[in-house]
């Protein structure tokens, strides 16, 4: 059987394989809502640190998971029971903190943060001084170099002292 | 006698640190004889007087001398041997202790490989001089351990209750210190290429095993403080996103960045002046790993103990920062070279992906974990920035992570053929697929667990396949194929090393999404000799128990855990009271069996009925596996590359692939 087949034949069987992962996955039967679990995660527990309502297994934390579930039970939104341990515990007791007000630049700095980076990685790039070499000669130096990649498979020597690395950068 | 014989090893080790610093100042100007041959009798005069130092703390401790303020206030004659011993690092000015000496040591390791004529190793020294000026002048000043108290009380409380609960307990901090202070070597590297303009990559590789060792023990270490966080605080998990747990985690992010990028420097002479910013990066926020766990800026659970070092830790973190960033900023041009990026494709662009998102990452942490400070210090209103946030944020970068991971080790340097990539990727992807379907299919239908199953499956095929390729390539020679499996990762320990801590990565990763997504929790009430079920198992109540045990009462309930009618063992969580605290402690009893960890902690103990609440997390040590392995391969890796060099004709094979292609 030729390379180019069984390349063939794998990618079918990947593209077969994923799509019994995907199905299945999208079928997947939505999962029971637990509310009062879920509020109990977005509040913080007042006499542990960092825990969360959910997590802790603290009276305090215990006697606020009933709570929820009575609220839960007499129909209140989700806001209002919020609301409700806010108003006695202050904002601090808001574990999962809100895209908004006083804790919105918590959630928007992380994004930002990621701007500089690839900006970064994108302009080294750019900067490539290889206008001097034509791409026919880059094509069948980089396919010289992968065949004789291919026929050691490729080096595992991550590094090896002794060799320099400016030598090893140099024009192609 | 002991306080002052203690004091006088502080005193000793100052010495030798402002002589370090002295002598490594001069070496670094000019080629003076006398200053060179002093950097050494001067570590070793830093090394001796912070053992004396230590030695005297312990003796302290061992001999119940309760006129050492220290003592008097963290142990007791009841206090078991083990825990006496780490009741050393148990609070504040002992864990500076534990700190100086960890930094003494690391610096004769240091010097021991500083040579004539070494300005850089010189100027390393000077700089690893000045932060043991600084700690040991805290421990002569605001933090002295060796404080003496009269009148001399009886006996002591005794350590922290929970820090006197689990054997991990004395392992944890010694760990994490060692690869804490273990990243001042790179930093002082680093300053050093700056002031010296060290051009070429001789700081990186000179710091190269120190960062792998510095980076093994605080992996080992941040993973035996999950592991006892989950074996004693008795909630089930293992990391809060407590500040004091982000904080050991921020270095070990920029540390793993700088363990990679150094590679793309070494191998392709990029990113130089980034490794230099990794490296004072990643030695600053050690200090503030310190400060925030020592100033008591967060009430946490780490925050033990709170004195007035704060304002010092913060006043020297500024200066790390300012001096460092100062001189990077000023001179970083003299140790970067030209960018050279040939594609994005290729094991560097993999590398630069790695780096990109574990800074990302990294800062992510940084700031969930300072928000609530400042938002305090401007508004005076506290806000919590907990779990939900760090999951969201952290958990896509994480999966992102996990995939360069499986992806960079498989691209060749340069430039990836998609040919080439495709035929080295095809088959992991198969299998990873197909075992992410047989889970589908199976019934598991939880995307996260399927997502990292599949990453995990290709992950470790594609190092099998690998492992396998090079045995074979190996083993054509006159090597028999056992012989060749054994000599393929000793002739590339940087490689095999690496492959390993990604093995234990992905093993942990698995762990993780498996025992977050399938932990279940049931309560369950026993009367005595009474039975009930949870999942498979059966626990019955064999009966309650008190007992002295020395340093605490602990009561508790024996309970049976059964399972297909055979008893598996005998659980007995308790709820222990410590005769130095008011508020008794429940600690939970684990069981850990091959499919699942069955964890009971006592939620309610009467005289005939007992309350439990029974967890359990399936895989939950695989974690613990995995993260002990990634550590492993990091010393692999250090331990490897020493024997490496009495080998270098054995590389042939690992070296041909590139080699032919250089």
């Amino acid at each position: 059987m030729s390379d180019r087949l069984t390349g063939r034949l794998i990618a079918v069987a990947i593209a077969a394989l994923l799509g019994v992962v995907v199905v299945g996955l999208a079928s997947a039967p939505p999962a029971e809502p637990d509310r009062a679990h879920a509020l109990a995660e977005r509040l913080r527990c007042p006499t542990c640190d960092s825990v969360s309502v959910a997590e802790s297994p603290s009276e305090t934390a215990r006697a606020m998971r009933q709570t929820i579930e009575e609220q839960v039970a007499d129909g209140r939104s989700d806001e209002d029971i919020i609301g409700y341990f806010v108003a006695r515990y202050g904002e601090w007791v808001l574990h999962d903190p809100p895209v908004g007000g006083r804790t919105l630049l918590v959630w928007v700095l992380p994004p930002l943060a990621l701007i500089p980076g690839v900006l970064a990685i994108l302009r080294r790039r750019r900067q490539l001084p290889a206008a001097d070499v034509s791409d026919e000669v880059r094509a069948a130096v980089a396919a010289e170099l992968a065949r004789c990649a291919d026929e050691a498979e490729w080096s595992d020597a991550e590094w090896s002292p002794g060799r320099s690395p400016r030598a090893d950068a140099g024009e192609l | 006698m002991i306080a002052w014989i203690g004091s006088a090893g502080v005193l000793l080790a100052l010495a030798g640190a402002v002589g370090l610093v002295a002598a490594g100042a001069v070496a670094l100007r000019g080629s003076s004889t006398l200053a060179r041959r002093a950097l050494r009798p001067m570590a070793g005069l830093l090394l001796a007087g912070a053992i004396v130092a230590m030695g005297a703390l312990e003796a302290a401790l061992l001999l119940d001398d309760f006129s050492l303020a220290y003592t008097a206030r963290n142990h007791s004659s009841q206090t078991p041997l083990l825990f006496t011993i780490a009741t050393a690092w148990a609070a504040l000015e002992g864990s500076i202790v534990l700190w100086g000496l960890v930094l003494a040591g690391f610096t004769w390791g240091v010097a021991r490989t500083v040579g004539p004529d070494d300005r850089l190793g010189a100027g390393a020294l000077a700089v690893m001089g000045l932060v043991a000026v600084f700690f040991f002048g805290i421990m002569a000043s605001v933090a002295d351990p060796f404080v003496v108290i009269d009148p001399v009380p009886a006996d002591g409380p005794g350590p922290n209750p929970l820090l006197q609960n689990h054997p991990l307990m004395a392992l944890h901090p010694p760990l994490l210190y060692l690869g804490f202070v273990g990243f001042t070597v790179p930093f002082a590297f680093a300053i050093s290429a700056l002031v010296v303009g060290d051009a070429g990559s001789r700081w990186l590789a000179r710091t190269r095993r120190w960062n792998l060792l510095a980076w093994s023990f605080l992996t080992a270490g941040i993973v035996a403080g999950a592991w006892w966080s989950y074996e004693v605080l008795g909630w089930g998990g293992y990391w809060a996103w407590d500040p004091v747990e982000n904080a050991s985690l921020l270095p070990w992010l920029t540390g793993t960045a700088l363990i990679h990028s150094a590679v793309v420097q070494t191998r392709r002479g990029m990113l130089q002046a980034w490794n230099v910013a990794l490296a004072i990066a990643t030695f600053a926020l050690t200090i503030l790993g310190t400060f925030l766990t020592r100033s008591g800026v967060i009430a946490s659970v780490h925050s033990f103990t709170e004195s007035h070092i704060g304002p010092v830790f913060l006043a020297f973190l500024v200066a790390v920062l300012v001096g460092g960033y100062g001189l990077f900023a000023t001179r970083a041009h003299l140790v970067a070279g030209a960018p050279r990026l040939e594609s994005l494709a290729s094991r560097e662009g993999a590398f630069l992906l790695n780096n990109l998102l574990l800074t990302l990452f990294a800062v992510t942490v940084l700031i969930g974990t300072l928000y609530p400070i400042f938002v305090e210090a401007a508004s005076g209103v506290q806000v919590s920035v907990g779990r939900p946030f760090f999951d969201r944020t952290t958990v896509p970068i994480a999966l992102v992570l996990l995939l360069a991971m499986g992806v960079g080790p498989l691209l060749p340097y340069r430039l990836a053929r998609a040919g080439v990539v495709w035929q080295r990727v095809r088959i992991p992807l198969l299998v990873g697929i197909a075992a992410g379907a047989v889970l589908v299919l199976a019934g598991v239908r939880t995307t996260g667990v399927v997502l990292v199953a599949i990453l995990a499956t290709a992950i470790t095929t594609a190092m099998l396949r690998q492992f396998v390729i090079s045995t074979r390539a190996l083993a054509k020679g006159p090597t028999n194929r056992w012989r060749a499996a054994w000599e393929v990762p000793r002739r590339n320990p940087g490689y095999w090393g690496g492959q390993l801590s990604h093995l234990g990565i992905a093993v942990a990763a698995v762990a993780i999404a498996v025992s977050g997504s399938f932990g279940t929790i049931t309560s369950v009430s026993l009367d005595a000799g009474g039975s009930a079920p949870a999942g498979p198992y059966t626990l019955t109540l064999a009966g309650t128990f008190e007992r002295d045990e020395g340093n605490r009462i602990a009561h508790g309930a024996a309970i049976e855990l059964r399972r297909d009618g055979r008893t598996l063992t005998v659980l007995e969580p308790a709820i222990n009271e410590y005769r130095n605290q008011v508020q008794p402690i429940g600690t939970p009893a684990v069981w850990t069996g091959l499919t699942q960890d069955v964890y009971v902690v006592v939620s309610s103990l009467g005289s005939d009925q007992v309350t439990l609440e029974v967890r359990r997390f399936p895989f939950k040590y695989l974690l613990w596996v995995g993260g002990f392995l990634a550590a492993a391969g990091g010393l692999w890796a250090v331990w490897g590359r020493r024997s490496a060099r009495h080998a270098d004709a054995a590389a042939v094979v690992a070296d041909t692939g590139e080699g032919s292609g250089e």
